[in-house]
């Protein structure tokens, strides 16, 4: 009965994903029948096509679902409205937790959706590009050439500074009658001959934002993991639940503060306030009436409506939304 | 807000002996100790035979504290039996809709599907209402309301942003 039950559960969350599938293609789709741009026609195609095939690139440590490129970041959000959290502190700015960086942590839910519409590929510890020697090389001499690309373009526009700055005071020169320009002009005409660029005052960029786990290559391929099960019938719950939400276009990030299950936007989380808090719960489950008490009470505090949320046992109903609000009445 | 006193638990006692008469003679001038057992609303309410004591007693706390208390109009209790408790439904002045208000005791547990059929329940208009109120008794007679409703329902706008659409309408106000 139970195993029953359990297939039926999976393929209603493979016609779900499908449905998400579908409305993606269709917003694909709508996107390349606004834009007209006859002169750039052929290049934004075929980015378009990169982007329609080039899966994001998911990094597993534990059992913590990781995000590292920016190009990943913002095609999930922009495309899929996958919001996540980003839990990497920033180079510049160590020592606060207001403003992080990346990686971006996905919930499970987030990181199966992906992996389900087929949006996602794992990346695994011992596929990493710096492992293989001949990568290495090449990268290598590349970034020689490019440091000494940088040498010349540096050297190039410190000599127009200069010769800027000696004609600069030759006009101030004649200005003031009394002084002779000579020795400037003869320092001016001797000084692309004469100037030099020393290697050591060259300016060189270090990079400090990372692209993926920073640990050596042994214990990288300790942390990393496989895509992570579902374990229990609630985090099945909570699945259907954020597929019908992601489907009906909220968007929906974690609620731990607010002792729910996800908070839930009706557009970007950086545009609006929440309007709801979700609470995931099996139909038949039963809870003591003080703990629906304490639901609709924290929602009066924080200005949002309390969503109770189970997946419906018969395929048609989907997922059945209940709001709770404290009445107001004292 | 008056407590009624008393506890489920108490006047599940003391209905065990409502057969012995009048029962303690008032403390309070001429009137009954037990005077709730004897009021004729908790007594339609018990014909009723649908639901426990302990729910019975819930609605009839109710009840009262709707008409005596906040004063709502048509307050009218119905039973049913499929759902083994009895509901009221009232309006809370003469302008509102009626509303559907269903009794019950705070030590009782709920699931999402019990809340759904409480809202199937059909009005007195004979179409389910989209929303109810759930009053909470708790054992010491407080009254707790909060509201369910089907679907999404979305919340007031925050503080902030209230603030400012009442600061246009005052500057609009001010203008003409």
């Amino acid at each position: 009965m139970e195993l029953e039950k359990e297939t039926d559960g999976k393929l209603d969350a493979e016609r779900q994903t499908e449905a998400i599938m579908e409305r993606e293609v269709k917003n694909q789709t709508e996107e390349e029948s606004v834009e007209k741009d006859p002169e750039s026609d052929t290049r934004t195609e075929e980015v378009k096509r990169e982007r329609k095939t080039e899966p994001v690139r998911v990094c597993v440590s534990g059992s913590t679902p990781l995000l590292w490129r920016s190009a990943d970041l913002r095609l999930v959000r922009e495309r899929m409205g996958i919001v996540g959290t980003l839990v990497g502190s920033l180079a510049r700015q160590p020592r606060q937790n207001c403003r992080l960086g990346r990686p971006l942590q996905l919930q499970l839910e987030e990181a199966r959706l992906l992996k389900d519409t087929g949006r996602a590929v794992l990346v695994k510890g011992a596929e990493s590009e710096c492992d293989d020697d001949k990568m290495n090389v090449e990268v290598e001499e590349n970034y020689t050439k490019h440091l000494q690309h940088s040498y010349e373009e540096q050297g190039r526009l410190a000599l127009e500074e200069k010769k800027r700055v000696l004609e600069r005071v030759m006009t101030e020169r004649l200005r003031d009658e009394a002084l002779t320009d000579q020795p400037i002009r003869e320092r001016l005409s001797s000084l692309k001959s004469s100037f030099s660029f020393p290697r050591s005052a060259m300016m060189v960029q270090l990079c400090t934002a990372r692209a993926r786990l920073g640990y050596a290559p042994d214990e990288r391929d300790w942390l990393v993991t496989d895509w992570p099960l579902p374990r229990d019938n609630k985090q099945e719950v909570r699945y259907r639940v954020y597929q019908d939400l992601r489907q009906q276009g909220y968007y929906i990030t974690s609620a731990g503060k607010f002792g729910g299950d996800y908070l839930i936007y009706p557009g970007d989380p950086l545009r609006f306030h929440a309007h709801f808090i979700a609470v995931c719960v099996p139909i038949k489950s039963e809870s003591p009436i003080s703990d629906f008490l304490c639901l609709a009470r924290l929602g009066a505090n924080v200005k949002k409506t309390i969503l109770l949320c189970s997946p419906s046992e018969t395929e048609s109903e989907g997922v059945i939304y209940t709001s709770i609000q404290w009445s107001g009445m004292v | 807000m008056e407590r009624v006193g008393g506890s489920a638990e108490e006047s599940g006692d003391v209905a065990e002996t409502e057969g012995s008469g009048a029962g303690a003679s008032g403390t309070e001038g001429d009137i009954p100790g037990n005077w709730i057992l004897q009021h004729h609303k908790y007594r339609e309410l018990m014909a009723l035979d649908v639901g426990d004591t302990a729910q019975v007693y819930a609605a009839f706390l109710v009840y009262l504290d709707l008409l005596e208390e906040r004063r709502w109009q048509e307050v009218t209790s119905r039973g049913s039996a499929e759902l083994q408790l009895v509901y009221l439904e009232g309006r809370e002045s003469e302008s509102q809709p009626r509303q559907l208000i269903v009794p019950l005791p705070g030590q009782r547990s709920l699931s999402h599907q019990g809340v759904r059929s409480l809202l199937s329940q059909p009005g007195s208009d004979g179409a389910p209402s989209p929303s109810l109120l759930l009053a909470a008794v708790a054992p010491d007679s407080t009254l707790a309301y909060y509201r369910f409703s089907r679907g999404f329902v979305v919340p007031e706008p925050p503080d902030s942003i209230q603030a400012l659409e009442c600061g246009r309408e005052r500057r609009k106000r001010r203008r003409l």
